[in-house]
């Protein structure tokens, strides 16, 4: 049946890649021989045909210095306007400057009428000149962009406060900006039919392992689709296991995260109009680390990570615990709490699967809401909702107390994990367990665990084993699994991303 | 679009890797009913049995290691034909291997059987009142079923990540209830004769047999880990910790009460109290947890016949996952026959019985015919050199 269907689903995608291809060919096919001839009209002619009526294309004409037609072609809005009256048309029309070519950082020479219809699209200025046959690319980009602020999603006490924004180049230079090592790399590839999405690969030459560089970018060169809005499709395309609710590509909006994973011999995606990078291969680890943990000293780190851990246990696994105990091991709760907890559940009139349920739903809904809600009513609203709903529920005799407070504990536990999309695995699974542990108590949570351990021990993020280094077992990656050991004691990096300049710290520039 | 599978390196089981599947194969139901099983015929001195049987189960070990060492990287399915056939008929090898294979898949698969069903009887009897055996059983089934969709190596690491699991239960229940053990009981030590040791070794033996699957398993360790250390070490780990179980329930009940109670092990845990602790009445939580020492047993030794048979039909994992299916259905039947627990142990002394036939014998019984064949061809050789 599967292999029935995964027949089916690589047919589509062959069809489609095809239909992509076939459109991208033909779009462009009428383009591509076309070259510019030496007429300034017939050129802007030319130009303006591809884009059809388009008002947002500027075309000014002008008389250079000496008296030849041009004109200059644009996008509203992507360029740099004081760039192309400075140091373009007041270079070509005053006398007094000698200088013969616009005086643009970037300039290019061309005839080709699609690489100019792509640099217009890509926000460059192209000069035309009469009598000349090439065209100038002018790099004028310029569109209002966000500044570097701090990341949302990954907050840290101590650690840079800069975090990405949507701008490919801005991104890749706050990692430049870093790492200051001739050794990074970066490639640039285009990914998209209709977006034409800039994407950089970027991987320390010398420490990441060449084969998943290879794999990484052929994996990208093979997608084909017509459009990439987020790295969260870049992601969900190249990723090992499809079908998987793990992710198997952290995303961060860090540079500094970006640049320590660089430098363990991962391979950083960052793709152009999203703040989010992504880092290749992942492994389990990433539930619970923050670059917070290097920061600060070791024994904290150490703990907060023994606390991150246990919180994303609670969040996976507290109310299922609490259906198993009162439904089937009620024996095993100390006899007077067990009262308290029959004498608050007296009133409610559900089995114990249903109430948590209904409580997990509801704060799923709340959770949901607060986070569409606009900004200063979020958290009233998500007061109000846990507060006077959870009290009122409590009252009017629907859920019992401690479900409440079963409830509260495990939205706060979901939190506490320093990736969100990680977050977002524990508590989908969360629903799966709570059934079964009302199907079969304590035996059906053990038995959801092993399934969920079977497929983390089978999950490979490129080639390395999404449970390493627990299993398989490497002692020298334990250094930084559970504990944090202190940095003197890093001396090699981590093995099981297949480096190639093990040495972190050499004894010889130490000198005790 | 098209994808490789990463960047292909061959995945070899480390050292560790092949200790946790030992010792997590070897530690499954038989140490719920291991106090009562060695003090049966040994008295007080019932935790001898233990490191009696294990260095009994080394030996085997060792000689199937050595085996695997004759023929690197292949598993006992794919060197039986080379064992016993000749290189000019190649038929001879797959006729007179047949009878040797059959038995070993028969033998694990019908131990899958018992183990299952054990498990099922104490989940039924002592937490899992209202549920029915076959849905403790089913479930379990499906565990299995999951797992042997996978390649080797995810039974590598799961076995690694469940290791733990295993190990540390066995080790809080033994030391937890030494505080109320009265040493007493364990007292006086010499006092049974060579004849009743051996007896007591062999009623436990059900307990020390499952590393039996290292005859596939061994195919895929790394070529340069030590297999006959990694052996050790995991026989060693389950022989200790047998015998901290066995001293513990001896000197918590004294060996004339164990013989009264159907799971000593368990019962162990109901009086175990830990001062502080939230919980009270641990059974169904070791229970819960001991799903994984179950599981690995069953599992592995499942993996084992599916994956044999996928060799030596020499097909791919598609047909590995439709024989898993399908060998689930008269195995979950199978698992039904006995009618009640004295039969489902009864079964299982005879199990244990069988697993010392094909863990002594087999190895033994290929030596000798790699023994024989090494004399023909070197004789041969001479004439030839006349």
């Amino acid at each position: 049946m599967s292999q029935f269907f995964q027949a089916w689903q690589k047919r589509k995608e062959a069809l489609q890649s095809k239909a992509l291809e076939q459109y991208s060919v033909e779009s462009m096919e009428s383009v591509s021989d076309v070259t510019l001839t030496t007429n300034v009209e017939e050129n802007i002619q030319l130009i303006e045909a591809q884009f059809g009526k388009c008002d947002d294309l500027v075309v000014r004409r002008f008389q250079t210095k000496s008296k030849a037609q041009a004109a200059i072609v644009f996008i509203d809005g992507m360029v740099d306007r004081n760039v192309i009256s400075d140091f373009i048309i007041r270079y070509m029309t005053t006398p007094d400057i000698t200088y013969h070519d616009p005086a643009t950082n970037e300039l290019d020479l061309t005839d080709k009428l699609r690489q100019i219809v792509r640099n217009i699209l890509s926000g460059c200025a192209v000069l035309i000149i009469d009598g000349c046959r090439n065209a100038y690319l002018n790099n004028t980009r310029g569109w209002d962009r966000r500044s570097v602020e701090e990341p949302q999603t990954e907050s840290v006490v101590r650690g840079p406060r800069d975090g990405f924004c949507e701008t490919l180049c801005v991104n890749s230079a706050l990692i430049r900006f870093r790492l200051k090592d001739p050794n990074l790399r970066v490639r640039h590839m285009v990914v998209g039919e209709r977006t034409q999405t800039d994407i950089y690969v970027m991987y320390i030459d010398g420490i990441a392992y060449p084969p998943i560089v290879e794999e990484v970018i052929a994996r990208i060169e093979s997608v084909h689709v017509d459009s990439v809005l987020e790295s969260g499709y870049i992601e969900q395309m190249i990723q090992d296991r499809r079908w998987s609710p793990f992710p198997q590509i952290q995303n961060t909006e860090r540079p500094d995260k970006v640049v320590a994973n660089l430098l363990e011999g991962k391979v950083g995606i960052l793709v152009d109009g999203t703040p989010f990078g992504l880092i290749a291969p992942a492994v389990f680890s990433q539930f619970y680390q923050s670059p917070e943990d290097y920061y600060e000293r070791f024994y904290i780190a150490t703990l907060i990570r023994f606390i991150r851990i246990i919180s994303i246990s609670i969040a996976l696994m507290l109310p299922s615990l609490y259906i198993a105990f009162s439904a089937f091991h009620p024996e095993m709760i100390p006899s007077r709490l067990v009262i308290a907890m029959a004498a608050g559940r007296s009133t409610v009139p559900f089995p114990s699967l249903v109430e948590a349920l209904f409580m997990e739903l509801a704060i799923e809904i709340l959770r949901e809401a607060s986070v569409r809600l606009p900004g200063p009513i979020g958290p009233t609203i998500g007061i109000v909702g846990a507060l006077v709903v959870g009290e009122a529920a409590v009252t009017a005799g629907l859920v019992s107390p401690v479900m409440v407070i079963i409830v509260a504990v495990t939205t706060i536990g979901s939190f506490a994990s320093p990736s969100y999309s990680a977050a977002i695995a524990i508590r989908m699974l969360r629903f799966p367990v709570m059934i079964l542990a009302g199907m079969f108590g304590l035996y059906g949570i053990m038995l959801f665990l092993i399934v969920i351990l079977i497929h983390l021990s089978s999950l490979k993020s490129f080639g390395v084993p999404y449970m390493s280094p627990l299993s398989p077992l490497n002692l020298n990656g334990m250094k930084d699994l559970f504990i944090r050991v202190p940095h003197h004691l890093f001396k090699t990096r981590p093995m099981m991303f297949h480096v190639q300049d093990k040495i972190r710290i050499r004894e010889e520039d130490n000198p005790k | 679009m098209n994808r490789r599978e990463g960047h292909g390196w061959h995945q070899t089981l480390s050292m560790w890797q092949q200790i946790c599947l030992i010792t997590s194969t070897l530690i499954g139901v038989g140490v719920l009913t291991l106090p009562r099983t060695t003090s049966s015929k040994l008295f007080e001195a019932g935790w001898i049995a233990p490191l009696i049987g294990s260095a009994g189960a080394f030996v085997s070990l060792w000689l199937i290691v050595k085996l695997s060492k004759r023929y690197p990287g292949e598993t006992f399915i794919e060197y039986s034909h080379k064992v016993w056939g000749s290189a000019r008929r190649p038929w001879v090898g797959k006729v007179f291997s047949l009878p040797w294979i059959c038995t070993y898949l028969v033998y694990l698969y019908f131990s899958t059987a018992v183990v299952s069903r054990v498990f099922g009887e104490v989940v039924v009897t002592s937490v899992l009142l209202q549920t029915p055996l076959e849905v403790i059983l089913i479930t379990m089934f499906l565990l299995v079923l999951f797992l042997c969709m996978h390649e080797v190596e995810v039974v590598a690491r799961v076995n690694e990540l469940l290791f733990p699991f295993i190990i540390l239960p066995l080790l809080f229940i033994a030391i937890a209830s030494f505080q109320k053990a009265e040493f007493g009981n364990l007292l006086p030590i010499n006092h049974v004769s060579m004849r009743s040791t051996a007896e007591g070794v062999y009623e436990g033996i059900y307990s020390y047999s499952g590393f039996e699957i290292m005859f596939v398993f061994f195919a895929y360790a790394n070529q340069n880990t030590n297999k006959e250390l990694a052996g050790f070490y995991s026989l060693l780990i389950a022989a200790l910790l047998y015998m901290l179980i066995v001293v513990a329930g001896i000197s918590v009940f004294g060996y004339e009460e164990l013989q009264r109670v159907t799971w000593p092990t368990l019962e162990l845990v109901k009086s175990t109290q830990v001062p502080g602790f939230i919980l009270e009445r641990l059974e169904s939580a070791f229970l819960a947890v001991w799903v994984s020492a179950v599981f690995t047993t069953v599992a592995n030794a499942y993996y084992a016949v599916v994956y044999s048979l996928r060799q030596l039909f020499r097909k791919g994992i598609r047909f590995q996952r439709v024989v898993a299916f399908v060998l689930l259905v008269p195995l979950f039947f199978f698992s039904r026959i006995p009618q009640n627990i004295t039969e489902v142990f009864k079964l299982a002394s005879l199990l244990g019985l069988s697993s010392l036939v094909i863990n002594l014998l087999f190895p033994v019984v290929y030596w000798v015919a790699i023994l024989i064949r090494d004399m023909v061809t070197r004789r041969e050789g001479r004439n030839v050199d006349g």
